[in-house]
């Protein structure tokens, strides 16, 4: 041992500081593939703050003294270390003065201003508590497993001083932020109630102290306004909690069926509060104002109520502020003049580009959150860890749950058989039937428009344009919303029947697949009716926006009525039947997608009729508040959960995304055809006269040019909304926009891919270091016992020294190891006379050549062994670094023992040594390599050659050396 | 509401709201709730800080957890002793975390300390096979346990060491967004 320091004190060249270069070199190098490497350099950087806390702060220099009684060595070699700039080896943490200087300051403010005791002092390792400090303590703490326990005594005291850094260092992140951002932060932090508390009193007086020193009545009085406006926003987020509707009964059907199912009331709601906002829009400013002037409706002497009107909306009805023939063109003159025309049309317009900016920013948030590139990869994880649904808190549902579940994992097992099994016809087969009973399905759809078409028809070659109907004639109105009601109800039930038949490989696939025929059968029916009232029935009747309004109301109506029956009959018949006559079939599942899509159908009714009967949305709200209700107990009596319980927010996502795209696209693009192109009609409404709806701001226009002021918004008019030059720049940049996002994503999607790799690759690196770290600790050790054994018979050896010696780097190091060994063999045949053959096992290679050749044996048993390790090491250097550190400290503290052989800063030495070290690890690779085939004559010599490549080098170091002084 | 409420002073309610998602109006909901499991222990007037602890039966008896499987893990985990004895702080973090309001990597990082039954911050295989028999009964075949638990660990695992970190398990979360709404306890 000590004759390693003497060799160094014989060659300081080797002690200069620039070869602790390489190490550094070295450990930066790992830093990108190795995360153990960077733990352990981080760790051993908080060692030395540690000890350096110590001196420096409480005073106690006596080295030897140092608190850490098992672990002194230790310590004495992070105090070493300092000097030789071990800390700059971590380039990723702040240079620990900058700690030391914080931790001071803030010791010194909580002794000011934080009387109280600071929070519950981090006690001891094993305790569980205290692992809740942010995640770093935690994994550090798990790197090293308690085996030593005078190592675990270090670990803790440091791990201490360690959490009280960080929580100044969180203290002192935290003081700057505005008080909002401080609160989300406090409040995201991942502690316990009383930490949270002790962090925030400390912020708080942190921040009162930075104030006292300029304490003005204007920092007084923010401090209080904005104490105050806090206060004011907790107290209007819990009214708003009071407002909530139907929290009680939430909470009890989401304990009782889950999150799948609550997310379909939870949409209802949705659904009832838009219609609430609708209603009130329209109803405050087209209704109301009419209501104020002209109380009473104009109806013709000869209509009354009769009750039916009810169901048809037509009669009575049709005369009142319902529809669109009951408002007025004209300007209402009171306290101010209110133009009915403008009010109509703008609260139209403006409700219609409102319901686009909610429902886009509600289908992007809900992309956003619950997009998944690739959710079936982890399915397994997902179903075992974060399918537990927390909400249940029913006993029967837990169980049920608790089954489901089983059944899906089981199910989940045997699928990845399944689909291994599935050979090229069974796949044809699959195929055939998918494309039949599409086929099937968009026959279906379209034969239902078909007839819908041709019934309209009918009916209005029936009916009259007529002031009043007779009783028989309003009846006949009922048949075709009867009719597209019940084919909404029972043509899904063929579609249901044609997905027992089909194999689909995903529950989701299944699901999306029905829903996607739904949509194809609802839209086709709605088309048809559009189709019809835009083109037969505008040109037909003298108030025909009226008509086409009671056509609508008489489908929200029937469309509402088979609900009810369709819960009546879907699940409460079926669930009688279920229990008492087919025991088989069992209790129905309640159908989330079928239910939802009807809730979709529903609210596009009312969006295609917001323009002809303004008012449906108050239909829509008392329609929606009973199917609450009605759902409700339909579901606690008849139904029981889903047995499959999909992704929930996925659906919910395809769902709002669903209600904008085909459903209320196609509503829009049908109010705003009507407003451009049809002609209004003649006879009533507010725009009658005019050659199109939109020609009103034309008119309004024209009036605004008696007006001085004005001037811009008729430049607005003239330059931007009728200049298809604005329309088409508009395009063009949405367009390069879009295209600029497409590909900004399409490199995110690159980016991914390659990060992904990165962790699995680091994941590899990982697991191959760790497995080599542990063979490498075995061999490590019996090397150890042999140097200790020879360092006598070595001491006679200077050259070799010169080799050990600068082995700051640890490379080096190495090497020497290996070089010794290979000496040591050496010395001992050449005592002996006969080889010793100690490690003959180790390699079958090696076996056939000692048969071969007794006296190339000895030399060939080190060659490998020393390749062995030096290739491991060129891999994970760290790592041989840590331990060879460890295993062999008495070593390093010779070396570390004479630090006045350090400042000898020869650089170009050092590159030479590089060079050695190069030359070294080729030679040894190269025999390696060559003893692969097991050809003893030749590979002597090569070997050999090398390691003379490798003399040369290190000749010329020490010349170079020489020269140098 | 008002300023009738002796319960807390304002200064305690405002370090209750900073650091939970709860307002003032449920934080003393919460506070009734939490009395009312132990009316005799819980004293109606918190302004000194009373030590009172509610031992695990009584909060494992509410309503919201009773039939929960894990529900003795979500009172260690949220416990200053880990054995599931609460204080009204530790209380109100549970469901200051379980609620809406909680962000995505809160709830994730508590939801891994459940998932992580002998506390060595993997979820490792026993963890799994623990949470495996809660789900499901021990109704499972022993090989099912563990063809499902290498399925999992093959899934999330992404470094390959056989076991889930802190980052697998994040990793997992943010693909699962379902979690959000699961993860969650209505007060």
């Amino acid at each position: 041992m000590t004759s390693y320091s003497h060799g160094g004190f014989h060659n300081p060249a080797y002690h200069d500081s620039e070869t602790l270069e390489i190490d550094r070199r070295y450990s930066r190098k790992t830093d990108h593939t190795n995360p153990y490497a960077r733990e352990e350099v981080a760790w051993r950087g908080s060692n030395n703050r540690t000890v350096a806390e110590h001196g420096s702060m409480i005073q106690t220099v006596s080295g030897n003294d140092s608190p850490y009684g098992g672990w002194q060595e230790e310590n004495r070699r992070g105090r070493e270390n300092i000097p030789m700039g071990l800390i700059s080896t971590q380039p990723g943490r702040t240079p620990w003065q900058n700690d030391l200087n914080r931790s001071t300051s803030y010791s010194n403010i909580d002794s000011q201003y934080n009387p109280s005791p600071p929070g519950p002092p981090p006690s001891s390792i094993t305790g569980k508590s205290t692992i809740r400090w942010r995640g770093n303590t935690m994994r550090r703490m798990s790197m090293f497993p308690n085996t030593d326990p005078a190592y675990a005594a270090f670990t803790e005291n440091a791990i201490k001083n360690e959490m009280e850094n960080e929580e100044q260092n969180l203290v002192k992140e935290l003081v700057p932020l505005s008080t909002r951002e401080r609160i989300q932060a406090i409040q995201e932090l991942p502690m316990s109630f009383e930490e949270k508390k002790h962090i925030r009193s400390q912020v708080l007086a942190f921040k009162s102290s930075n104030q006292s020193r300029q304490c003005t009545c204007f920092t007084d009085c923010s401090e209080n306004v904005s104490l105050f406006f806090r206060r004011c926003g907790y107290a209007i987020r819990s009214t708003k909690q009071t407002l909530g509707l139907w929290q009680g009964t939430m909470k009890e059907i989401g304990g009782k069926f889950g999150t799948s199912v609550l997310s379909y009331f939870l949409f209802l709601k949705w659904l009832l509060m838009f219609n609430i906002f609708s209603f009130l829009v329209n109803f405050s400013f087209i209704t109301i104002p009419v209501l104020v002037f002209e109380p009473s409706p104009n109806t013709p002497a000869n209509v009354t109520f009769r009750g039916l009107e009810l169901l048809t909306g037509a009669g009575y009805f049709r005369y009142t502020v319902m529809y669109y023939g009951g408002y007025s063109n004209e300007t209402l003159h009171g306290l101010v003049d209110y133009d009915m025309q403008l009010s109509y049309f703008f609260t139209i317009a403006v409700y219609m580009a409102l319901c686009v900016f909610v429902l886009v920013i509600s289908a992007t948030n809900s992309f956003k959150n619950n997009y998944t590139p690739e959710a079936s990869a982890s399915n397994g994880a997902w179903q075992l860890l974060c399918s537990w649904d927390f909400r249940v808190t029913n006993e029967r549902a837990v169980r049920q749950r608790k089954n489901n579940l089983r059944v899906q994992l089981k199910e989940s097992l045997s699928e990845n058989s399944y689909s291994e099994q599935l050979t090229l016809s069974v796949r044809l087969k699959h195929f055939g039937i998918y494309l039949g009973f599409w086929l099937l399905s968009i026959g279906l759809a379209a034969g239902c428009g078909a007839s819908i078409f041709f019934l309209c028809r009918y009916e209005e070659q029936r009916t009259t344009d007529s002031v009043s109907w007779t009783l028989a004639q309003e009846a006949e109105t009922l048949v075709v919303p009867f009719v597209v009601s019940l084919m909404n109800l029972v043509v899904p039930l063929f579609y249901s029947l044609f997905n027992k038949f089909e194999h689909y490989s995903s529950q989701r696939r299944k699901v999306y697949a029905l829903v996607l025929r739904n949509v194809f059968l609802r839209l086709s029916i709605l088309g048809v009716l559009c189709y019809h009232w835009m083109n037969v029935v505008s040109k037909k009747y003298s108030c025909w926006e009226t008509i086409v309004g009671q056509s609508l109301y008489r489908l929200v109506i029937f469309d509402f009525m088979f609900l009810l029956l369709g819960s009546f009959f879907g699940e409460f018949l079926r669930n009688v039947i279920g229990t008492t006559l087919l025991p088989s079939l069992g209790v129905p599942d309640f159908d989330i997608a079928r239910n939802v899509l009807e809730l979709i159908y529903a609210q596009t009714l009312s969006w295609v009729g917001i323009y002809f009967s303004p008012l449906l949305p108050a239909i829509q709200i008392l329609k929606f508040f009973i199917l609450f209700y009605l759902k409700k107990v339909s579901l606690t009596r008849n139904c029981q959960p889903p047995q499959r319980t999909g992704r929930a927010a996925q659906m919910q996502t395809a769902f709002i995304c669903l209600l904008f795209f085909p459903f209320f696209v196609g509503s829009l693009s049908i109010v705003g055809y009507t407003a451009w192109s049809l002609t209004p009609s003649t006879q009533c409404g507010p725009f009658k006269g005019l050659n199109n709806t939109f020609s009103v701001v034309a008119v309004w226009m024209e009036e605004l040019e008696e007006i001085p002021g004005a001037d811009w918004v008729i430049w607005i008019y003239q330059r931007v909304i009728r200049s298809e030059v604005f329309y088409f720049l508009i395009t063009i940049i949405i367009i390069i926009i879009t295209y600029m996002f497409w590909q900004i994503s399409q490199g995110r999607k690159e980016l991914i891919g390659i990060l992904k790799q990165q962790i699995v690759n680091e994941g590899k690196d990982k697991s191959f270091l760790l497995d080599k770290l542990q063979n490498l600790q075995k061999p490590n050790r019996s090397n150890k016992r042999h140097k200790q054994m020879n360092t006598e018979k070595h001491s006679k050896r200077p050259e070799d020294h010169s080799s050990g010696g600068p082995s700051k780097s640890n490379a080096m190091f190495q090497a020497l190891l290996a070089r010794q060994q290979l000496e040591e063999e050496e010395e001992r045949r050449s005592t002996d006379g006969v080889p010793v053959p100690s490690d003959i096992s180790s390699s079958s290679a090696l076996t056939l050549a000692m048969m071969a050749r007794q006296r190339a044996e000895g030399q060939e048993e080190h060659f490998t062994r020393v390749s062995d390790q030096h290739f491991s090491q060129s891999s994970g250097f760290a790592h041989v670094t840590q331990v060879t550190q460890r295993s062999g400290g008495q070593l390093t503290d010779g070396y570390y023992g004479a630090p006045e052989d350090l400042d000898h800063p020869t650089s170009s030495v050092s590159s030479i040594m590089m060079q050695v070290m190069q030359a070294r690890q080729r030679a040894e690779e190269e025999d390696r390599r060559q003893w692969a085939p097991a050809h003893p004559q030749n590979q002597a010599p090569s070997g050999s050659s090398a390691l003379i490549q490798a003399m040369l080098a290190r000749q010329q170091a020490q010349n170079e050396f020489d020269d140098g002084y | 509401m008002g300023n009738k409420q002796t319960i807390f002073t304002t200064q305690q309610l405002d370090a209750y709201q900073d650091c939970t998602y709860f307002t003032r109006k449920e934080i003393l909901r919460l506070f009734y709730r939490y009395r009312d499991l132990a009316p005799q222990l819980v004293p109606l007037d918190y302004t000194s800080h009373p030590d009172v602890k509610l031992p695990y039966e009584l909060i494992g008896s509410m309503p919201e957890l009773k039939d929960n499987p894990f529900r003795q893990r979500i009172a260690e985990v949220f416990s200053e002793d880990g054995e599931g004895n609460m204080t009204l702080d530790d209380f109100l973090d549970m469901f200051s975390v379980l609620s809406e309001m909680a962000p995505r990597d809160l709830k994730a990082y508590y939801a891994f300390k459940i998932y992580d039954f002998n506390n060595d911050d993997f979820i490792c295989k026993s963890d799994l096979e623990k949470t495996l028999n809660k789900l499901t009964r021990n109704e499972l075949t022993e090989d099912e346990v563990r063809m499902v638990c290498e399925k999992v660990i093959d899934e999330a695992d992404l470094d390959n060491d056989g076991r889930l970190s802190l980052e697998d398990f994040q990793h997992m979360i943010v693909r699962a967004p379902d979690f959000l709404s699961t993860f969650h306890i209505r007060i």
